[in-house]
């Protein structure tokens, strides 16, 4: 083998004192941090879902808007609990998590956005059904 | 780096010890080093760092299973076969009210975790049953839903949209009564055996799932009840 | 109280099925005694079915693999020449059993013979490369073996208890649904891939994991060999849509077991849904083939060739452009379902695009041979069928991803021909390279020479023989999946593809006289060094077979091709690198728990499929309470001494010294 054994002593000094972690392990943070951003997470999230809630029962806004308001409020509150809950950051120590998060966005992506554009396309090109047939369908 | 080249001795010293696997100065950053972030400097990572992202990766596998149901709901919403729509099946209070306790178990959630990196087994365990407690709330709740909708009638095999609901609204709710179980097997653990590496593994492992049932729920309230009731 | 299950589900009235079934209970009986006599359980036991170290784990699941290939090679048999014989005639299948055969063929092929060989080289292989002890769950890597077998032995069963499905390896509803298969055919199709289809999730997280996270000093990403980085693209796309697979075939169970109305004909259902997600998994499922298949041929192009590989980068850059086009691709497979040109246009589009990754490998490969000294081994000779062959597969799947051309060949023999000329080509090519290459690893002698070439080229004779006519008969118009055939001009060529198939079956039996051959002579093919090939990774610095805990100190890797390196340096100064300071070394224990989990899985299986509850609920409890039972457990390593580690290290020095004698030997006659 080579000359060179591996000592894990050796890179001490040169080690960096983050180190890559599971999303929502932060050992080096104090305790109070942790709970600190576990209180800011609640508070925003409280908020988001309130907000949500009103928009979708009243006439605050423009009624056809709703469900795009309703999506930003919910993708936003997504994006809360990542980072004040599962401390997804931008960090070296999180580059390998942001990865796998990115990744599996776009299967989702795909497979949403897919299926609806397929499903509409393949839907519009079905031969229309009468009343009675479609009555007919029912079990 | 300095541009008087040094004499050939210091120079071979110099690079054994900062660059003992002659991996190159591409990397600008090529004297830190994160561990465990994968460049192969310092060889496997540890196990916790290990066990936390096959957890991560198991979750986004998790996720795409939900976006499959998503998919089916999204497509069969219109397919109510002459029956009930979305709009009669949301009841806002009730979904209030579980959003509400979910939301709060994902918070005492992260407590209990902060409880347990400083090792108190004491507000561990407090946070861990406070969790319970809510997530019991959430699928007591679902299941009183559920009840009341079967009671109208309104059952997954009348038609397309409601198996396409009820799917993924039941596939939410059988995850959370799974880490239900699965909470009371950890608070078991942890009282009877400490927080020895595995079981804050296993925490780990925990928190993640319970937040990530959050999420996939804020995307269940929205798409489902509320864009449902405003439609 | 049993359910479904009564004594009609035997086919006592079918011939076929009923002897094959007395022959297999027979042999099972036969080797059951063997072992009980010989008293072999305990080793069994202790070193195989508890084991969690990834070298035995990859064995046996190349082991399931090899035996459930010759199981759905008999289904091809049978199709081939029931359709030789049927033309303007009954043949001697009927249609209930010959559309079980050919559903049994492609389930078993492509989910309990491809799936588990291509895993099985990942396990093995994989670990001894990055130049670590063990992958990154070693517990869960044996629960998913044991799972995979469960719903391989699940399918087996169908033989002779029950049915099998009718519906095609994909169960495509309404055909699929309770109203028009109200047999367990289907079920027993959905709960052997459901449960397998686990063990493979797991499988994708534990490589993914294992590849990014564990890897010896110095392996830096672009360090890696190639066939890691195919492990890792694969296992992504695995992780990636096996939930699919997972979720679409529960809505289907759910349909069927309760009466939902995912895909049903009536009440909302739709059943175009069911193909979107069944091929938005099904596509991709055929790249977590292939790309270990390609990471397999570059381990042999370079190494028999004599030369690194040929644009490393640009290989990887290829590897995970197919590893992301790959899941944006599905909708050619349902071109003719009507979604319109803009969709059609859009994933034709995709689809020709992905061919061009493969192509850069394929230059690659060629590049690679170009300049070096290639040594016609039988691993080379498949890899070099394998161009051949996957080229031309390649390019009629490229014809068939223009979508007006494939509302002509859609579902036709054609199809058939392309779909098997990549598959046999591509995996079961590189499967049988892989074999002959990584076989002196594992158990410490080569396969013979002689036969292996024989097999070679008997295989790849047989193959062409066999699809060429089917390519010939697609155009012409013929359908898939034909029990009988009504027009008498394509009988001359469906003869010619039966006899494609015996061919191929020489090709098979020369395979199990290799086999038995090398067995028998294995102290002349005997590998002293563990390095038979002049290899230029990892595994090769290690004995063969490898010891339990792959390297006695971790490898400093400095640059690409780790064990080059080293060996390079080792010839030139003519000696060894100084004996290293051995540790001990913790290892993970082995576990029953994987056993138990899929024993539980298949009772639970067999009894949800014959909608036996009481017994369904008390497996699915077991399975849990085991599974708690193991998380309850403290020890989980043991520890070897670095006596032990020492002594085994001596030992390959000792081999290794010797080679190096005899090479300084042959350089001074040279």
């Amino acid at each position: 083998m080579s000359e060179l054994e591996f000592d894990p002593a050796a890179n001490a000094d040169l080690l960096d004192h983050r180190e890559d972690h599971a999303p929502g392990d932060e050992p080096v943070e104090s305790a109070g941090h942790y709970v600190f951003n576990s209180n800011l997470g609640l508070g925003f999230s409280i908020v988001l879902t309130v907000a949500a809630f009103v928009l979708a029962n009243s006439q605050l806004i423009y009624g056809p808007s709703i469900p795009i308001a309703l999506l930003v409020l919910a993708i936003a509150q997504m994006g809360v609990h990542l980072v004040f809950f599962l401390h997804v950051t931008t960090g070296p120590d999180n580059t390998n998590n942001v990865l796998a998060l990115a990744f599996g966005l776009l299967v989702v992506f795909l497979i949403v956005v897919g299926s609806i554009w397929i499903m509409n396309h393949l839907h519009a090109n079905m031969m229309p059904m009468p009343m009675e047939q479609l009555r007919q369908m029912q079990p | 780096m300095s541009d008087i080249p040094l004499p050939a001795a210091a120079e071979t010293v110099r690079r054994v010890r900062e660059d003992p696997h002659r991996l190159g100065h591409r990397d600008p950053h090529a004297h830190e080093t994160v561990e465990g972030a994968g460049h192969g400097k310092t060889g496997p990572a540890r196990k916790r760092i290990i066990v936390g992202y096959g957890f991560w990766i198991f979750l986004l596998s998790d996720i795409v299973m939900f976006s499959c149901f998503f998919a089916a709901f999204a497509v069969q919403r219109e397919a109510t076969a002459g029956g009930p729509g979305i709009s009669e099946l949301v009841d806002m209070r009730r979904v209030g009210w579980e959003t509400g306790a979910l939301l709060l178990s994902s918070y005492t959630c992260g407590l209990s975790f902060a409880a347990t990196n400083v090792r108190s087994k004491l507000w561990t365990q407090i946070f861990l049953l406070a969790t319970g407690l809510l997530g019991l709330i959430f699928v007591g709740l679902e299941l009183l839903e559920f009840v009341d909708l079967a009671s109208r009638g309104i059952v997954p095999q009348r038609s397309g949209f409601l198996s396409a609901f009820f799917g993924l609204v039941g596939l939410h709710g059988l995850h959370v009564t799974l880490a239900g179980m699965w909470l009371l097997t950890m608070m078991a653990q942890v009282q009877l055996k400490g927080f020895r590496p595995e079981i804050v593994h296993r925490l780990i492992c925990f928190n993640l799932f319970w937040h990530a049932l959050d999420i996939v729920w804020i995307g269940i309230f929205t798409i489902v009840y509320l864009m449902g009731a405003t439609s | 109280m049993f359910g479904k299950l009564s004594w009609s589900a035997i086919p006592f009235d079918q011939p076929i099925p009923l002897i094959t079934t007395l022959v297999l209970v027979l042999v099972i009986l036969g080797v059951l005694g063997l072992v009980t006599f010989k008293g072999w359980w305990p080793y069994l036991w202790h070193e195989w079915i508890t084991s969690v170290d990834h070298k035995r784990i990859g064995i046996m699941y190349i082991l399931l693999g090899v035996v459930m290939l010759v199981r759905g090679f008999a289904d091809a048999i049978m199709m081939r020449t029931q359709q030789a014989v049927a033309v303007n005639a009954p043949g001697y299948l009927e249609p209930e059993h010959y559309n079980q055969i050919f559903s049994a063929h492609g389930t078993i092929m492509i989910f309990f013979a491809a799936m588990p060989l291509v895993i099985g080289f990942m396990n093995f292989v994989t670990p001894l490369q990055l130049g670590v002890r063990d992958v990154a769950f070693p517990t869960m890597n044996s629960v998913s073996f044991w799972l995979t077998a469960s719903g391989a032995l699940l399918v087996n069963i169908s033989l002779f208890i029950g049915e099998f499905a009718r519906t095609g390896w994909l169960p495509y509803p309404p055909l699929s649904e309770t109203a028009y298969s109200p047999g367990v055919g289907v079920d027993y199709y959905l709960w052997a891939v459901q449960i397998s289809g686990i063990g493979t999730l797991m499988t994708g997280i534990n490589f993914v994991t294992t590849v990014l996270k564990m890897r010896c000093p110095g392996m830096s990403y672009l360090r890696m060999p190639m066939f890691c980085w195919t492990t890792l693209a694969s296992s992504l796309i695995i992780v990636a849509v096996f939930p699919i697979l997972t979720a679409t075939l529960a809505m289907l169970s759910l349909d069927r077991f309760f009466g939902w109305h995912f895909f049903t004909a009536d009440a909302g259902g739709n059943p175009m849904m069911f193909m979107n997600l069944i091929w938005a998994w099904g596509h991709p499922e055929v790249y977590i083939l292939v790309l270990p298949a390609f990471g397999i041929f570059s381990e042999i192009f370079s190494t028999f060739s004599g030369k690194p590989l040929f644009g490393y980068r640009s290989m990887v850059a290829a590897t995970l452009f197919i590893c992301i086009v790959s899941m944006m691709t599905w909708l050619h497979h349902f071109f003719t379902m009507g979604s319109g040109p803009a969709v059609n246009t859009a994933f034709g589009i995709s689809t020709s695009i992905i061919a061009v990754g493969t192509g850069v490998k394929i230059y690659n490969w060629i590049f690679t041979m170009y300049g070096g000294r290639v040594r016609m081994s039988v691993p080379m000779l498949w890899s070099l069928g394998f161009i051949f062959t996957f080229v031309i597969g390649g390019m009629t799947g490229v014809l068939l991803a223009v979508p007006p051309a494939d509302f002509l060949v859609h579902n036709s023999m054609f199809l058939v021909a392309h779909f098997h000329n990549v598959i046999v080509g591509g995996v079961v090519f590189a499967l049988f390279a892989g074999l002959d290459f990584w076989f002196p690893k594992a158990f410490g002698f080569r396969l013979h020479e002689g036969w292996g070439k024989a097999a070679f080229w008997f295989s790849f004779f047989g193959f062409w023989i066999t699809f060429t006519p089917l390519y010939i008969l697609g155009l012409e118009g013929m359908t898939r999946r034909l029990q009988h055939v009504n027009v008498p001009e394509w009988q001359p060529m469906l003869i010619l593809s039966a006899i494609g198939v015996g061919v191929i079956a020489i090709g098979v039996v020369c395979q199990v006289i290799m086999l038995l051959v090398s067995i028998i002579r294995r102290d002349q093919l005997r590998d002293e060094s563990g390095d038979p090939w002049d290899g230029r990774s990892l595994e090769w610095a290690t004995p063969s077979p490898a010891p339990f805990f792959n390297f006695a100190t971790m490898p400093n890797v400095e640059g690409e091709e780790a064990y080059w390196g080293i060996k390079t340096r080792a010839i030139e100064s003519q000696r060894l690198g100084p004996e290293p300071k051995y540790e001990p070394i913790e290892m993970p224990v082995h576990s029953p728990v994987g056993f138990f989990t899929a024993a539980f899985a298949s009772v639970t299986g067999f009894a949800l499929i014959w909608q036996i509850w009481w017994l369904a609920g008390l497996g699915f409890a077991a399975a849990i309470a085991g599974f708690v039972v193991f998380a309850w457990r403290d020890v989980h390593e043991f520890h070897v001494p670095a006596e032990e580690v020492a002594e085994v290290d001596r030992a390959r020095r000792a081999a290794r010294q010797k080679l190096l004698e005899r090479l300084a030997a042959q350089e001074a006659t040279a």
